[in-house]
């Protein structure tokens, strides 16, 4: 999917020029393993970056100077991926040749130049009302969650089964953490960025291969980095004694969010098994879950499966009647104990299949998506391509699906819920 | 087949009217995998009151019902459409919003064939009593998870709050109690009235070649019989220009505050590039204002009156219109305070420039061209422009053309304080020192 080069040692650039895109997307990943205390200051960073620069000492001219550049998207985060933190430089400019005798995109590097290499630095050391209102900012992210009760209860699972794990740790860490962190340790953490940290940088748009690669190395001066990052690797768990906790908020509805284990991950030979039986288990709209749960019991207005497959899980989420509990959690099960029993139909099988096949290629529409396949699947192979993907779930066996599922283990049921909900145990 | 090319976009739009009335829409796009085919009505949650297809008097419908047919269009006597569309590896979906309802999928293969299930299934109905009743269980969760969501509370809130008649006010799925007397006859009333094929647009955009989706539907349409198109009467009450509600607090179990601070518009019978000035001149009003680069936004995030979830922004329909700044807030009262000053200062003091409408114009530009990227944007979008009688590809050269003196034009209509209103969402433990 995309051509790549070495800028430096532990460097890459991986480039794919397509006529799809008005646009060109840029995209710098800076990996490192993931845990709470350096997921903390890597995402107060981030925020400090995106405010201003020693070009731009200021927010809004930072910021009238990217409307200047035909609003050129820039914008720095945090995000995670199995045991990997991974912090993000990312840029989105109009092509010039949409625009009448400009020249944008070179405009857009040295900017990217900027805010990587040049932040505003006062004797050493980030501006001080700067890095406390950043520091604000992201606890009031994180806080944020309490808010939005489907993140808030699939968290508190998470919480639950997966304490101290890759699993549980939220990519922008944690209140505590957050506001431990000194000046030092944020200039110590850009350090690492510039000097040590694996990073991988991705280019999207109707581009020349070469000129890329010469735009690169003419703006930016990479050092050679010897920290590689090693492959995922499942972690280690400690087996939760509870099986299940029910919370209660002042709110309406109830959430039920079930976690079952499994002994597949991203990186077993079963995982594209596991994908189609996830499909037909809470997938789709086909799916046992949305035509039995919804459609026949008339239960919830969403119900779905996801298979989290860097953490080998698979969660069943369901927005129900508080006093519905008990039923939902049986109707779910009697799904998930079907499939163990073989009860999957070819159709099943067949509408999953094309669902399958339909999303992946649907995601290369999108720059950003192409980035995130690529970036996740060359950790398989880095001759990744969809077609390929697409073969391994050809010749999928119902028998083949039915071990699948026998492999799934449900290990916990959180329920959030209103006080109607309370006597419901 | 009418054929306009964009020199600017490098985009090709390809049109027709088809005897039954329906407008037909297509854009290739290259390099694409996907099509994605919208088949929309224009019909959604504020028509409410309406003369019926073949009768004389009007008639008011239960809240929620447009977004209530949406559900039931997939349910049919031989089973689900989603199942079909599974089948072809085609995404369905559907929405309603308060002046439309769309059906949609997107697939990398068998085009032809979904293209046929939409129109096939958008065009025959199919409820019962027992089919009807069944959903009032899956919208009734619909709407409590919506009752969660402390940001569509805040949004319906601000709205409500502007809207004394107007059934824009209304939630589009509607109460628990609104749907519970929906029938099956409301129903196919709502459907006949509103369905008409020259009530509705369909739009193809992706990986399609126009000549061959252009035959193949208008054979389906040609085959299958439908009335006479008529001219559609619907009713809107007549709307007061001050707010309902000048403030309004809320109690919801969140972290932090929220509040969103509301201007309705007054002028809003508009359409076609009346319409499209007026929305634009409004957008870049709010964006020098109080957009990121403005004095006000630095001044309330220096302050920490704001945080990361900070908007403002304008939009319209035919019949009504609003601006809406908010945030979620540590102290919502001073930001409001800040909003209302700083409508004062700049209705007396406008130092705007042409230098600033340019930046601003080309940041529009900017985002314009990236979200002709996505053709889920292309094809929502075009079909609500083409309902008020706009056209998308005359937003870039509007703004080209867009003067100081619209812009300030547009800024003196948000002045009045009778059309300003703030609906705020607070903690619980804060009830006690209130």
């Amino acid at each position: 999917m995309f051509q790549q080069f070495d800028l430096a040692h532990g460097v890459k650039l991986y480039v794919r020029p397509t006529e799809q895109f008005k646009t060109i997307n840029i995209s710098f990943k800076w990996k490192q393993s993931l845990a709470v205390k350096d997921a903390s200051i890597r995402s107060v960073l981030a925020n400090i970056l995106q405010y201003s620069n020693e070009v731009y000492p200021s927010n809004s001219e930072f910021r009238k100077r990217l409307d200047d550049l035909y609003g050129a998207v820039l914008y720095v985060d945090t995000t995670k991926k199995g045991d990997k933190h991974i912090f993000s430089l990312n840029a989105e400019t109009v092509n010039d040749a949409y625009l009448s005798n400009e020249k944008i995109v070179d405009e857009v590097f040295s900017l990217l130049h900027t805010v990587i290499f040049k932040p505003q630095l006062v004797n050493g050391k980030f501006v001080e009302s700067i890095v406390k209102r950043e520091k604000e900012q992201v606890i009031e992210r994180i806080q944020s969650m309490y808010d939005d009760k489907t993140r808030y209860a699939q968290q508190r699972l998470l919480e639950n089964i997966r304490p101290n794990h890759p699993a549980s740790i939220s990519a922008n860490g944690t209140v505590a953490a957050v506001q431990a962190i000194t000046n030092e340790e944020l200039v110590d953490m850009h350090h690492k960025l510039l000097h040590e940290n694996e990073l991988a940088i991705y280019i999207v748009g109707d581009v020349d291969v070469q000129e890329m690669k010469e735009k690169m190395q003419n703006h930016f001066n990479f050092a050679d980095r010897v920290d590689r990052v090693t492959k995922d690797e499942a972690v280690e768990h400690m087996v939760t004694a509870n099986n299940s906790l029910h919370e209660i908020q002042d709110m309406k509805q109830g959430k039920l969010h079930i976690a079952y284990n499994t002994p597949i991950t991203f990186y077993s030979e079963e995982f594209p098994i596991m994908q189609i039986t996830n499909g037909i288990l809470g997938g789709f709209s086909h799916s046992k879950l949305f035509m039995n749960v919804r459609e026949k019991e008339s239960m919830a207005y969403y119900v779905s499966s996801s298979f989290s497959s860097l953490y080998g899980l698979v969660f069943v989420l369901a927005g129900i009647d508080a006093n519905l509990q008990e039923k939902a959690v049986k109707l779910i099960d009697e799904q998930v104990k079907a499939m163990q029993a073989g009860e999957v139909s070819d159709l099943e099988i067949s509408q999953t299949k094309s669902m399958l096949k339909n999303q992946l290629k649907e995601a290369l529409d999108s720059a950003r998506a192409q980035i995130e396949i690529y970036d996740q699947y060359k950790e398989l192979n880095e001759a990744f391509t969809v077609e390929d993907w697409v073969e391994k779930w050809t010749n999928v066996t119902k028998d083949q699906i039915q071990q699948m599922a026998l492999k799934m283990e449900k290990e916990f049921v959180y329920f959030l819920s209103g006080k109607e909900g309370e006597g419901n145990e | 087949m009418n054929k306009t090319y964009f020199k600017q976009l490098e985009e090709t739009l390809y049109h027709e009217q088809l005897p039954n009335g329906l407008n037909v829409y297509i854009l290739p796009k290259k390099g694409f995998s996907k099509t994605f085919v919208t088949f929309t009505t224009n019909y959604g949650a504020i028509d409410r009151e309406f003369i019926p297809l073949g009768k004389d008097e009007p008639v008011i419908v239960p809240d929620g019902i447009a977004h209530f047919l949406e559900h039931k269009m997939f349910e049919k006597e031989d089973g689900d459409v989603f199942s079909k569309f599974s089948e072809n590896g085609a995404s369905a979906n559907a929405f309603t919003s308060s002046t439309r309802t769309a059906y949609l999928f997107s697939s990398t293969d068998k085009v032809l064939d979904n293209t046929k299930v939409l129109l096939d299934f958008v065009q025959q109905p199919y409820f019962t009593k027992e089919t009807v009743d069944k959903e009032k269980g899956i919208i009734g969760q619909e709407i409590t998870m919506y009752d969660d969501l402390p940001d569509w509370r805040l949004y319906f809130g601000a709205i409500e709050n502007m809207y004394k008649e107007h059934p824009v006010k209304i939630d589009i799925a509607g109460t628990v109690e609104s749907i519970e007397v929906i029938t099956a006859e409301h129903l196919y009333e709502c459907y006949h009235t509103f369905y008409h094929p020259s009530n509705m647009v369909l739009f193809v955009v992706g990986a399609v070649e126009p000549e061959e989706m252009m035959a193949f539907i208008k054979a389906d349409q040609a085959a299958k019989k439908f009335e006479e198109p008529k001219k559609i009467k619907r009713f809107y009450p007549e709307e007061q220009h001050a707010v309902a509600v000048p403030s309004k607090t809320l109690q919801m179990d969140v972290q932090k505050p929220k509040v969103i601070f509301g201007i309705k518009s007054n002028n809003t019978h508009l359409s076609g590039l009346d319409m499209l000035n007026y929305e634009i001149s409004m957008q870049v009003a709010i964006e020098l204002v109080f957009g990121r680069t403005s004095a006000f936004y630095q001044n309330v995030y220096e302050q920490g009156l704001i945080d990361e979830s900070y908007s403002a922004d304008f939009s319209m329909e035919q019949e009504y219109g609003f601006s809406m700044i908010g945030s979620d807030s540590a102290n919502p009262e001073k930001l409001v305070e800040a909003i209302q000053e700083a409508i004062v200062l700049n209705g007396s003091d406008w130092t705007y420039t042409d230098a600033d409408i340019k930046r601003i114009t080309r940041k529009k530009i900017g985002f314009f061209l990236r979200a002709l990227n996505s053709i889920e944007y292309i094809a929502n979008q075009f079909t609500r422009y083409s309902f008020n009688d706009m056209n998308l590809f005359d937003v870039v050269p509007t703004l080209e053309k867009l003067t100081m003196e619209q812009v300030k034009e547009a800024f003196e209509s948000i002045k009045n304080v009778e059309t300003h209103t703030s609906f705020t969402i607070i903690p619980f433990e804060k009830k006690n020192d209130e």
